[in-house]
């Protein structure tokens, strides 16, 4: 296809915000420093499930602490995600619980004038606590004898009771699942694990909240979403929005840890509202650890398949383990089982999926949001398939994958929406030959101490969760583009940037649309009182949704713009274009083939306001109406050392088709870090618990719950990342989303290369150098026995 | 607890401090002098977020006593950039290897690669590796910042350009 020429889209230029980020100059959540700020520190249950009889504060008082208990907080349960319709939210949770539901959770909590003080005070807090029998398997806490989290919670505004630590449970089914097993050649199952990854963002949840004079409050939070936060606290606390304005301030990497509002959010506005001074709350690391987590996954997968390698039908059932709070598990099992129907066609499938409460710290949302576990399980199975039908894993997955022109539902059933951009294929095609496939050898004719392996992975991610109908999830987006008197731009909006280029992208966006210079075009600081309602810079949308919202203010304020360009160049304004000039460090106005007759933004927007025309300005609330995968492939080759059972990612190939690429080095870079982050999924990631203590093992060192190191990574020149060239008709300038997709199908394609290299396959993520050394003992004796 | 006078030069800047003989090196720094630019990442010396030179080698601050570092000479990211605003080229090569994501560690990555240039001008990629092995990065895979601080070494300006294709397994 011809790709279109832009003059600012996909070109590679230096991020905006890089000049602070390399000098130390980004403010993040705890360098926010206000006059009078007081520090806070909470106190967290050591029982995993406890009811806190009593907290004494007196002797913390007598230190000229501001102590907060339960007794001092509103009693509204909330849940901390507002992305979901709120029929559909399931709340579960107070600022400050009554009963402790895992180790680690907020019980209490102090401000002083320095932090050394907040941590003296809160050793002066007396608690009594009356431990309660505690659950940490899933399958115990389902028993009817198992000690229950929770009697009742609220689903919307009705009371919603608990059996058996069941949190929900959905099913799903298209066709008849046991005919199309009957009707298959071959039927393949197991079962696949992942573990209670932990987010590791390197910057730990932070706020800083100023009570206001006229009962409002200030906020400066780790979020994702600032209109959410301002919302739940607006509810928790009783306070109109028009006095809550919460600050966009850079986040520390977030991969999903802040989509909701951090529970210390509410501690710390409670505190401030309290003591009526600023307060500023940090987390250690530790209290991070036991904030949240990514949803471990059980997941039981079975395909029928025709001897040519058709699907004929697919089952997937899976248990979650939420921990002790019900955060976001309804819509994610809907999500796994459209991951599950959307990667390959099946005309029959059956899903079943059940999320359990346990006194383990809660899981939330983490990249990709139950696609990398479930893509670790069906692209497994898919190798598995190719090994029983002796054919080429490629052409099993190019047999049955979901490409352009059909339906899929990657969101969930209520997100329906149609494939129009797919370079599945392409990056099949070109991984390939990038990686050598072809050279690949069977496991059997590998021998030695080190073996090697290729495997390859795919999978996607949606561009958001809107479709043409609204259904259970909020989606969408505003932005506000204004031409400045000096042909300079403001784009203002509520999207957040995580790293990855969103803000940068919409930059580009605007400056393609306006004609004006990416140099003279800005995105504006942003508040919740002077910016309209966006859901949250979540589920890959930032681009493709909220760049949307950002094209179509800046197409809006353009008009208006050239309605005054009319005025005094005498030209009909349909007839006029806009280019930018470097140079000039202008967009340039113009009526083609007719000299003389151009003028520069600069000029028309000074004229307009001297003349009181008015500012060229627009306001766009923007719902997508389709939610287009952006699909993603890798090739990965492993080496296993057969002594040690340790796997090292000795190469990589990372391909996403994100439709027109805006960002190149940007993208490339969330590949590289998808990547990273996918094979910590497979090879390294996992928060354990101590059964008896209910205690993480690792006792919130993060050395000994480790995240990749720069050593562990395959060298520069072996990790090649491409794009697909493609471009999606309903994204702005044919643009989809890359953010989650990064790492959707790493730890399938990693899980394939350790069975290609050794012949064994793991199921069960990560894998441990002990847990592979044993397979492989075992392996080699029954293969010698045999 | 009983102030100790610390004499510490910052970014050029000398201070007499009066601190607690318990006070650590990333507090003074971000509380008392207002240098936010090392970061809290742990506190116990396992993320690397904190790092700073210390009479031109990378230390972590968040084990350092302040008082230890009596009369030392300190770099923070904020001193790296010359007197008229102009930057180190180890931050103009983060710029323009897309070595920066959230930003969070980039303070320490930028300081930590620094401390091997200053004794190492042409590093190999193992030798970048294991300066930056203690400094973590959630967003980059390292990858980026790896060929960042690698151009450094390879030229005195220009910037390198993206890999070519991957070489054959070895």
């Amino acid at each position: 296809m011809v790709r279109k020429t832009y003059s600012t889209i996909g070109r590679t230029t230096r991020r905006k915000d890089g000049v602070s980020k390399v000098t130390g100059r980004e403010i993040f959540a705890s360098d926010v420093v206000l006059p009078q700020m007081l520090h806070a520190r909470v106190l967290r249950s050591p029982y995993p499930h406890a009811r806190v009889v009593s907290i004494a504060t007196a002797e913390a008082e007598a230190m000229g602490a501001v102590c907060l208990t339960p007794s001092d907080c509103p009693a509204w349960l909330y849940n901390e995600r507002q992305v979901s319709i709120p029929e559909k939210t399931y709340r579960d949770r107070t600022v400050l619980p009554e009963t402790a539901r895992h180790v680690g959770e907020g019980i209490a909590a102090v401000a002083a004038k320095t932090e050394a003080l907040a941590e003296q005070a809160l050793g002066q807090l007396a608690v009594t606590y009356e431990p309660l029998p505690s659950v940490f398997d899933p399958w115990e806490a389902m028993a009817p004898e198992a000690p229950r989290l929770y009697k009742d919670i609220f689903l919307g505004d009705v009371v919603l009771p608990i059996e058996r630590n069941i949190a929900c449970f959905r099913e799903m089914r298209e066709g008849e699942v046991e005919q199309g097993f009957r009707e298959s050649d071959v039927v393949v199952e197991q079962e696949f694990r992942t573990g209670r990854v932990y987010h590791h963002q390197m910057e730990t949840k932070g706020v800083v909240c100023r009570p206001e004079p006229d009962g409002g409050i200030s906020v400066w939070p780790t979020a994702q979403s600032i209109h959410n936060v301002r919302q739940l606290l607006g509810r928790i606390f009783n306070i109109p929005l028009s006095k809550i304005n919460v600050h966009r301030i850079p986040i520390g990497g977030s991969f999903g840890s802040s989509i909701q509002m951090n529970t210390c959010i509410a501690i710390c506005a409670a505190l401030a509202l309290k003591a009526g001074r600023p307060v500023r709350l940090v987390l250690t690391r530790e209290e991070d650890l036991y904030d949240h987590c990514k949803y471990p996954s059980l997941i039981r997968l079975k395909f029928g398949v025709k001897k040519d390698g058709a699907i004929v039908a697919g089952e997937m059932t899976t248990v979650v383990d939420i921990g002790a709070h019900n955060i976001q598990a309804y819509p994610l099992l809907g999500c796994m089982a459209g991951w599950f129907v959307s990667l390959y066609r099946m005309p029959h499938m059956h899903f079943q999926g059940t999320a359990v409460y346990t006194n383990k710290a809660p899981a939330c949302a983490m990249q990709g949001y139950g696609n990398p576990q479930v893509s670790f399980a069906v692209e497994s199975l898919i190798d598995v398939i190719a090994e029983r039908l002796n054919m080429d894993p490629i052409d099993v997955r190019l047999k049955n994958y979901v490409g352009l022109g059909e339906t899929f539902w990657g969101q969930g059933p209520t997100v329906r929406s149609v494939i129009r951009s797919c370079g599945v294929e392409e990056m099949l095609q070109k991984g390939k030959d990038l990686i050598g496939w072809e050279s690949r050898n069977r496991p059997e004719a590998r021998s030695g101490r080190f073996r090697r392996g290729i495997g390859v992975g795919r999978s996607f991610h949606t561009s958001g969760t809107g479709a043409p109908m609204s259904g259970e999830v909020i989606d969408y987006s505003t932005a506000l583009v204004k031409f400045n008197e000096d042909g300079s731009v403001d784009c203002l909006t509520p999207l957040m940037c995580h790293g990855g280029g969103t803000l940068e992208a919409l930059t580009k966006i605007v400056s393609e649309e306006t004609g004006v210079p990416l140099s003279k075009v800005e995105i504006s600081p942003a508040d919740t009182r002077s910016t309209g309602y966006d859901v949250c810079t979540h589920a890959t949308r930032g681009v493709y949704c909220g760049g949307a919202s950002a094209r179509r203010a800046a197409q809006q304020a353009r008009g208006i713009l050239l309605q005054f360009a009319s005025r005094i160049l005498e030209v009909n304004p349909e007839a006029l274009k806009i280019r930018p000039d470097e140079d000039l460090g202008q967009g340039v106005i113009y009526l083609e083939g007719a000299k003389g007759k151009s003028i520069t933004v600069g000029e028309v927007a000074k004229t307009a306001q001297i003349k009181s025309w008015g500012t060229a300005i627009a306001v766009v609330s923007h719902r997508q109406v389709n939610c287009p995968p952006c699909f993603v492939t890798n090739f990965i080759e492993v080496e296993v050392d057969t002594e040690t059972g340790r796997i090292r990612p000795v190469r990589a190939v990372a391909a996403v088709d994100a439709g027109t690429v805006i960002n190149p080095d940007l993208a490339a870079g969330q590949l590289e870090g998808g990547l990273c982050r996918g094979i910590g999924l497979a090879l390294l990631e996992d928060t354990d618990y101590d059964p008896r203590s209910g205690a993480l093992t690792c006792g919130g060192n993060i050395t000994d719950c480790k995240i990749f190191t720069a050593l562990e990574m395959p060298l520069t020149e072996d990790v090649a990342t491409f794009f697909a060239e493609t471009e999606e008709p309903s994204g702005p300038f044919g643009a989809k989303g890359v953010g989650e997709a990064a790492n959707n199908c790493t730890a399938g394609a990693v899980a394939n290369a350790v069975a290609n290299a050794l012949g064994l396959r793991f199921t069960d993520a990560p894998m441990l150098p002990e847990k592979v050394l044993a397979r492989w003992t075992d392996y080699l004796r029954e293969k010698r026995g045999a | 607890m009983k102030k100790t006078e610390v004499c510490l030069t910052v970014n050029g800047v000398t201070h007499h401090l009066g601190l607690s003989p318990n006070a650590l090196l990333l507090n003074v720094l971000r509380d008392e002098l207002g240098l936010t630019g090392a970061k809290y990442g742990c506190g116990t010396g396992q993320c690397g977020l904190c790092t700073v030179l210390v009479n031109g080698r990378a230390v972590l601050s968040c084990l350092t006593l302040a008082v230890a570092v009596d009369g030392a000479d300190i770099v923070t990211v904020e001193g790296l950039s010359r007197p008229d605003g102009s930057l180190d080229p180890i931050q103009e090569a983060f710029l323009d290897h897309g070595a920066i994501q959230c930003g969070y560690c980039t303070p320490a990555m930028v300081i930590t690669a620094k401390d091997l240039l200053n004794r190492n001008a042409h590093p190999t990629e193992p030798e970048i590796r294991e300066q930056i092995e203690g400094t973590l990065c959630r967003c980059t895979g390292y990858l980026s910042i790896v060929r960042a601080i690698k151009s450094c070494g390879d030229r005195a300006g220009a910037p390198a350009p993206r890999p070519s294709p991957m070489k054959k397994s070895r």
